[in-house]
């Protein structure tokens, strides 16, 4: 009886404290809600960036956090990916598509004090076309024969050939504006005509933008946000949901986004994306200087369990390094499909059976999930992967990007429209020898629309037959926020997160 | 020290033992035989490591699956006759994993106490035996060196020279050294204060002679119950630095990665994180019940108590 009355008592201790748990919980909801404070907001990101210095270190986190931001271009693309008018109010191209006459913005100013003039287009121009520049990206400038300032708000640019890509590349960090007095200190130091400038850069945990007031345009929606760099993309969900962050942006935790999607107090948004995962293969290193082995490779690995396993299904199958977004698009999954028996005797005719290899796997949740399936599957053909992890971005971007000292990767590309930057580059990391493809892109940006489309699809076949590289999947841009935050820049379409009109309800 | 427990143990009821022996001078091997049955301690500590070796022998010769080949179309199923522990997110069979998992475990344990035994011991008995500034500074080094976690030594090798199992080892043994060394020394003062060992250093019997005589066998009961408990703490170092990513590589199954992968499924698919969880425990509550079973056996000061 004694006992029967104490058991009754615990339970009911118990479940009062149940109540009174949850009702604590549910209360502290409530009051952060009413109490959010609307002038901020904190995005939570993975993979903080090593400098602020875009112009010469790779790496997609420093014009995540600084394009469209802190720098901006002449032009930047809205969320449909439509060129729009930032810097340059209006724009002519002559008849011959040669010529563009930019007419700029009236009292835009830098951070610095400085005002934005036709001669910081110039500088800033001419700046990428010259070894100041150290970025992969900066091929895309290479057309621009000539910038004439033809008053303080008027500047002409010259083209070598008439170019399709060129006005979309000035939307990107390529076409970021700078201040000849800004330069010195890169690294550490970033002034630009935005509507935030750097208020703090913590290292190792996050940078604090704040608003300008002399922000030339209209005023961004929030008067301070902070982008906090966390090492795991648990870490970063865990954060959301104690509130310490407003919006996780490029979830990285596929796996816990169904118990988001059943909750009323967030919202789970899937935007178009320019990310694509690339298993890359050192073209120039044995044995992926062999067509065939790189062939085996593309035949050995079954994408649709890697999208499957790897990241829960969340991602697309695209087949090359061409967004469905992209203008020249096509579906190229049936070039190479899943056949370990067709790999098995590309290997053999190669002579490479029972192959070691080394897969350098950056410290990235998607990367080290992804790598144990191709491990494995690349074992099934007789592809003895053994896995070496490199830091990143530091260790992967010297070893790999840098030195090209790999034989075996894999990582995401985020830019946008980056297939020429990828494979029209023999110095670019994968190595792929662009000798067939040079004449057909050049081809391709010069002619009309139509032979546009034609050319650049005809340069990604090409690619695509030298199986210069693996692309497993498209990788979701999948942003997770509370149900409060407004305006969510949720499709990818250049590299930076533009926080000009995120805000509240 | 040594004065508080001679007279401790003059008092102790001779249970069947010569009584005027020095108490110090039982071998471990004359220990086993000297003191009744095993205790119970030691006995459930002793089958659970069973276990682990069993399990890491057993992998050499079977598992039910390869435990790094992935089987997509299986993935993340629950317990069945077939997986007996489900599988992962890969479709790889949880229960091949774990066995293989002890393989990585107890190599990763033998080497980094082997390591620290080999250093840590000697070391001690050098300074117990040789004082003043060898002491010191021998000493002193293991302060310093204890004044880092293990886990931060392994974290600092890791970032050095990149995470593979072989650093954590040499890293977890570097972190054990310290304690085996104190452990070493405070036993060798204990043996040096010994009529016998005077008498062996009155007949002018060389240092190291006497050393391996006289302080290493008398010592080594409990240096192995410092091994027991070193294996302990370094299964579950390894454990933890393969949850950090800076141990055992993938794909190569370790427990503590097993454990770490797991994490996003705790929602969904908790068992994922309950079997290797379990298997750390197992491994980790075991060698310290061994050790405190040992310790039951070989520390001298615990004779009274029993």
């Amino acid at each position: 009886m004694r006992r029967l009355k104490s058991t009754v008592r615990a339970a009911v201790l118990f479940t009062a404290g149940t109540f009174a748990l949850s009702a604590c919980s549910a209360g502290s909801t409530s009051t952060e809600t009413a109490e959010a404070d609307t002038s901020s907001i904190t995005v939570a990101l993975t993979g903080e960036p090593t400098n602020l210095d875009f112009t010469t270190t790779a790496g997609a986190a420093i014009p995540q956090a600084l394009m469209t931001n802190v720098y901006e271009g002449l032009v930047k693309l809205d969320q449909e990916g439509e060129i729009e008018p930032l810097l340059a109010e209006s724009w002519e191209v002559s008849d011959d598509r040669t010529t563009y006459t930019f007419a700029l913005q009236e009292g835009a100013t830098f951070s610095n004090g400085e005002a934005f003039t036709a001669e910081d287009v110039k500088f800033s121009i001419e700046r990428v076309q010259s070894d100041a520049w150290a970025s992969s990206l900066k091929a895309k400038m290479n057309v621009v024969d000539s910038v004439n300032v033809l008053s303080d708000t008027e500047v002409e640019v010259v083209l070598t050939q008439p170019s399709n890509a060129w006005l979309f590349d000035m939307a990107t960090l390529v076409g970021a504006m700078f201040d000849p007095s800004g330069v010195d200190d890169l690294a550490n130091t970033a002034i630009g005509t935005g509507p935030f400038s750097i208020e703090a850069w913590n290292r190792g945990e996050s940078i604090d933008l704040a608003a300008r007031e002399d922000y030339w345009g209209e005023a961004p929606q929030v008067e301070t946000a902070t982008l906090r760099y966390f090492a795991d993309a648990i870490a970063t969900t865990n954060a959301l949901r104690s509130g310490d962050v407003d919006v996780v942006y490029n979830t990285q935790a596929p796996e816990l986004l169904s118990s988001f999607e059943s909750d009323d107090a967030f919202q789970v948004l899937d935007g178009t994306s320019n990310g694509e995962i690339v298993l890359s293969m050192n073209n120039e290193m044995a044995p992926f200087d062999d067509v065939r082995v790189r062939k085996a490779v593309m035949h050995a690995i079954d994408r649709q369990a890697v999208i499957d396993t790897a990241w829960s299904g969340y991602g697309t199958m695209v087949g090359a390094a061409v967004p469905p977004t992209d203008p020249y698009y096509e579906d190229l999954n049936d070039v190479y499909p899943y056949d370990p028996d067709a790999a098995r005797a590309l290997l053999a005719e190669a002579g490479m059976e029972n192959l070691d290899i080394t897969f350098t796997v950056p410290t990235r949740p998607y990367a080290t999930a992804v790598s144990e399936i191709v491990v494995s599957q690349l074992a099934e053909v007789g592809i003895n992967a053994t896995i070496e992890s490199a830091e990143f971005p530091a260790v992967w971007l010297d070893t790999v990007f840098t030195q090209q000292n790999y034989q075996m990767s894999v990582v995401l590309a985020v830019e946008s429209r980056d297939f020429l930057a990828m494979f029209n580059n023999p110095d670019y990391y994968l190595g792929y020898d662009n000798s067939k493809i040079q004449g057909l892109a050049a081809e391709a940006d010069a002619a009309d629309e139509a032979g546009y489309i034609e050319g650049m699809q005809e340069t990604v076949r090409t690619v695509t037959d030298d199986a210069a590289a693996n692309v497993l999947f498209l990788f979701p841009n999948i942003v997770v926020a509370k149900a409060g935050v407004d305006n969510i820049p949720a499709n990818s379409v250049t590299e930076a997160l533009d926080l000009t009109s995120i805000g509240w309800k | 020290m040594t004065d508080h427990s001679q007279p401790e143990r003059v008092t102790q009821p001779a249970s069947g033992l010569v009584p005027e022996a020095p108490p110090l001078e039982v071998t471990p091997a004359t220990a086993g035989r000297r003191r009744g049955k095993p205790s119970v301690t030691l006995m459930i500590g002793g089958a659970l490591v069973a276990v682990v070796v069993l399990s890491a022998l057993v992998s050499f010769f079977w598992t039910p699956y390869d435990p790094v080949q992935a089987f997509p179309a299986d993935r993340l199923q629950n317990s069945s006759p077939g997986h007996l522990m489900g599988t992962d997110r890969y479709g790889r069979d949880v229960f091949s994993g774990i066995l293989y998992g002890a393989r990585i475990t107890l190599l990763v344990g033998l080497i980094a106490v082997g390591i620290a035994l080999l250093i840590g011991t000697p070391l001690g008995i050098l300074a117990g035996m040789r004082g003043g500034f060898t002491e010191e500074v021998s000493m002193r080094a293991a302060d310093i060196l204890l004044a880092f976690p293990a886990l931060l030594v392994a974290i600092m090798f890791g970032a050095v020279f990149g995470a593979s199992t072989t650093t954590a080892m040499v890293a977890i043994g570097i972190g054990t050294i310290p304690g085996f060394a104190r452990v070493a020394r405070s036993g060798t003062l204990q043996v040096m204060s010994t009529e016998y060992v005077l008498a062996a250093r009155a007949a002018s019997q060389n240092a190291f002679r006497i050393a391996v005589r006289h302080v290493l066998p008398n010592i080594a009961g409990i240096v192995v119950v410092q091994c027991s408990v070193s294996f302990a703490i370094a299964v579950l170092a390894e454990a933890a630095l393969s949850f950090l990513g800076l141990g055992t590589p993938p794909p190569t199954p370790s427990w503590g990665r097993m454990l770490q992968e797991s994490q996003q499924f705790l929602d969904t698919y908790p068992m994922l994180a309950v079997w290797p969880g379990v298997a750390i425990a197992i491994a980790v509550l075991g060698f310290n019940l061994l050790g405190d079973g040992l310790r039951d056996r070989f520390d001298p000061k615990l004779n009274g108590e029993r």
